[in-house]
């Protein structure tokens, strides 16, 4: 039996109707204007530096006992959660009665080229959460850490427990030495000495170029043909270029914070294995005893499933929930699937446990 | 691949499809942009016809956002364009087993105006394609001063002495660094090749598998989604590789030593015009910063002081205040006097 029939006749079909979206595109794409992003009213309730904390606007008032403080990671813009109005974790999670804060890096420059990373995890995340505290008039809240910002929550729950109510982690590599991560592998070998020396601090595109070759074909050649679907789509196509934007809207990285970052947590993998120090205090997460739920991706390639998912045999608490989500890195904000099950996990998890 | 008896007739048919295509096609640049296409078709009708796509749509820019989105999207729409034309000329003339379409899907890539250098080799079309501003910047820079290291490469191996002995020095130092980086880039394409080679041969064993009723593919599309599967698995078996990692290290280190000797020079440059210079700028940045955690560490001890020192005064005055009075007794009430008085 042949593998392969694919009849000339419905080639040039699809072919043609290449062209005719192609054809379509050139007046879809006039009629596009800038795309926006963000779908729910905020105000900033603490600036400090470049870094804001804003408090989600809800429509009603929030039922939740504590708020929840969502701490994205240093390598993309926090908008992802509240991309549009029907792909927003915020959106959902205000809904459903919580209390939703989040922290916003803003764009280092020059002048930050020498935070660390106790400048970011003691310094300000500290302040952020106890900023939120007062905000909402309670001792304890609740973090939410995603991606390396989750790796920084772990950090903060493990000296700062006290100020804490519960965890949560979404997509959030803790053992960094797995077989499968790319990136990990990559740094390996690298003079992150003389890389950040060199560089200062790290180009946004430079790590952007990285991330994309992680999968050459599919994210450079294979989404663009995709596109060519929805060419004669204006809302999918705003959709397209708003994750678009999203995707390349990227802060450059503080120099010294990304020195530590890759020697002690890529190359060292000092998290789960010892010896990690915060501004000269050691890390242990066996410190960590208050409910801790791990929420990872099944298909992401930034964060393999391997590096996220050993967190329950290195955290010292008894409480300890993991959640396997059927997607990839982003998907698990943006998809279909994600709006209608991951709030809901996160809102009956912390109902169960805040007091 | 076999031409049979109907070969001919079939490739006839096929010609007269591509003729229906570029007549479409000429119909459908009439109507989007009002203009019409080059007659000059060539013999890749299909892949012409994209080239011009992407003048037309050059000459009529969208907003600048979305231009970048347009390129990638023309970038990435020129191999399944020429793989569409490859795959439906060749597949035209009937059966063929996979290795027969894995040839075809090689030769797609190496369409009229495509890079030489990058002949069978996919993976590295889609990593230069992809390259960022970042990197983009950087091989831009090194074009530039090509000159100047081809004159320092002529002064490798003389010796330095005298008043610019120390200068000669550096620019021998910035050719080896220039030399040892192309030595490391040349490692990495050569990973890079092997990774596409490696991804033809995933194919076919891809489209072996798929030869079960019920699998089968029926779509150009269809077809390059397996090559995607096959060229990602290739490429994640060698990045993954003890190798890649030593090679992408040693590229990455090689490219920084270069970029630190370019920024000596400008360093030196600038010194010698009299302005300010990155390692002046960095110094005062990290005095700022310390002094500015200094103060905001500061700040929070004051703060905790303030309020202990405020604890401390409360407790004071309670204490000067003297122990709490203690209460004087009451006066019995006259029920209760009277009630003493019977007892």
């Amino acid at each position: 039996m042949e593998s392969i029939r694919i009849d000339p006749k419905r080639a040039l079909d699809e072919a043609l109707r290449a062209q005719q979206k192609l054809a379509a595109s050139f007046r879809t794409l006039r009629e596009i204007d800038d795309v926006n992003y963000g779908a729910t009213d905020k105000e900033a309730i603490y600036t400090e530096d470049k870094v804001v904390v804003y408090r989600y606007k809800g429509k009603g008032k929030p039922t939740a006992k504590a708020p929840i403080l969502i701490c994205y990671a240093l390598v993309n813009r926090p908008y992802m959660v509240d991309l549009q109005d029907n792909r927003s974790l915020v959106k959902n999670l205000l809904a459903l009665g919580e209390d939703v804060y989040i922290i916003d890096w803003g764009y280092p420059d020059r002048a930050d080229r020498w935070l660390t990373l106790d400048d970011y995890i003691n310094g300000y995340i500290r302040r952020c959460v106890d900023a939120v505290a007062n905000h909402s008039g309670v001792k304890k809240i609740n973090l939410l850490g995603i991606c390396e910002g989750g790796a920084f929550s772990l950090c903060f729950a493990a000296l700062h427990q006290d100020k804490l109510q519960n965890l949560i982690t979404m997509v959030t590599p803790c053992d960094f030495h797995t077989k499968d991560n790319m990136l990990s592998h990559w740094t390996r070998d690298m003079d992150v000495d003389l890389f950040v020396d060199t560089l200062g601090n790290v180009p946004a595109d430079l790590m952007n170029f990285c991330y994309l070759t992680l999968k050459p074909v599919r994210l450079n050649q294979q989404k663009y043909i995709a596109m060519l679907d929805i060419m004669d789509d204006k809302v999918e196509l705003e959709n397209f270029l708003r994750m678009e934007k999203w995707i390349f809207d990227s802060p450059d990285q503080a120099g010294e914070a990304f020195r530590q970052f890759i020697k002690d947590f890529y190359q060292g993998n000092k998290l789960v294995e010892g010896g990690l120090e915060i501004g000269g205090h050691a890390i242990d997460l066996k410190n960590i005893t208050l409910p801790v739920l791990n929420i990872f991706a099944e298909q992401d390639h930034l964060v393999p499933p391997s590096a996220a998912r050993p967190l329950g045999e290195h955290v010292g608490t008894k409480d300890y929930t993991q959640l396997a989500f059927k997607g990839g890195h982003i998907g698990i904000y943006v998809s279909g699937r994600a709006q209608r099950e991951v709030p809901p996990a996160i809102h009956e998890w912390l109902a169960k446990r805040t007091r | 691949m076999a031409k049979g008896a109907g070969s001919t007739r079939v490739q006839g048919d096929w010609q007269a499809l591509s003729q229906q295509y570029w007549d479409a096609w000429t119909d459908a640049t009439r109507n989007a942009f009002g203009t019409t296409a080059d007659a000059s078709t060539g013999k890749m009708p299909w892949h012409e016809g994209l080239e011009q796509w992407s003048r037309l749509f050059d000459a009529h820019k969208a907003q600048d956002s979305q231009s970048e989105v347009v390129e990638r999207l023309l970038a990435g729409a020129r191999s399944y364009f020429a793989l569409l034309q490859s795959l439906a000329e060749k597949g035209a003339d009937g059966k063929a087993d996979p290795q027969a379409w894995a040839e075809c899907l090689r030769e797609s890539f190496n369409f009229p105006g495509a890079d030489a250098a990058l002949r069978d080799n996919p993976l590295a079309r889609a990593l230069r394609e992809l390259a960022g501003h970042g990197a983009k910047g950087f091989e831009q820079m090194m074009q530039g001063l090509e000159p100047a290291l081809a004159e320092a490469r002529s002064l490798l191996d003389v010796p330095a002495f005298g008043f610019a002995r120390e200068h000669q020095e550096h620019y021998q130092r910035m050719a080896k660094a220039w030399l040892d980086y192309q030595h490391e880039t040349n490692r990495y394409n050569a990973l890079i090749a092997r990774a596409s080679q490696r991804a033809f041969t995933l194919f076919e064993d891809k489209l072996g598998e798929r030869a079960e009723p019920g699998r089968q593919i029926d779509s150009v599309r269809g077809l390059y989604d397996v090559w995607v599967d096959a060229a990602e698995e290739a490429y994640a078996e060698v990045a993954l590789s003890p190798e890649f990692r030593e090679v992408y290290g040693a590229l990455v280190n090689a490219q920084m030593r270069v970029r630190q000797g370019v920024q000596r020079e400008v360093e030196k440059v600038s010194n010698d015009l009299g302005m300010p210079t990155r390692t002046e700028v960095d110094s005062i940045g990290k005095r700022v910063h310390e002094l500015h955690r200094a103060a905001k560490n500061r700040a929070e001890s004051d703060a905790a002081l303030r309020a202990e020192i405020a604890a401390l005064r409360a407790d004071v005055a309670r204490l000067k205040a003297g122990p709490p009075k203690a209460p004087r007794p009451r006066k019995p009430t006259a029920k209760a006097a009277a009630r003493q008085r019977k007892e």
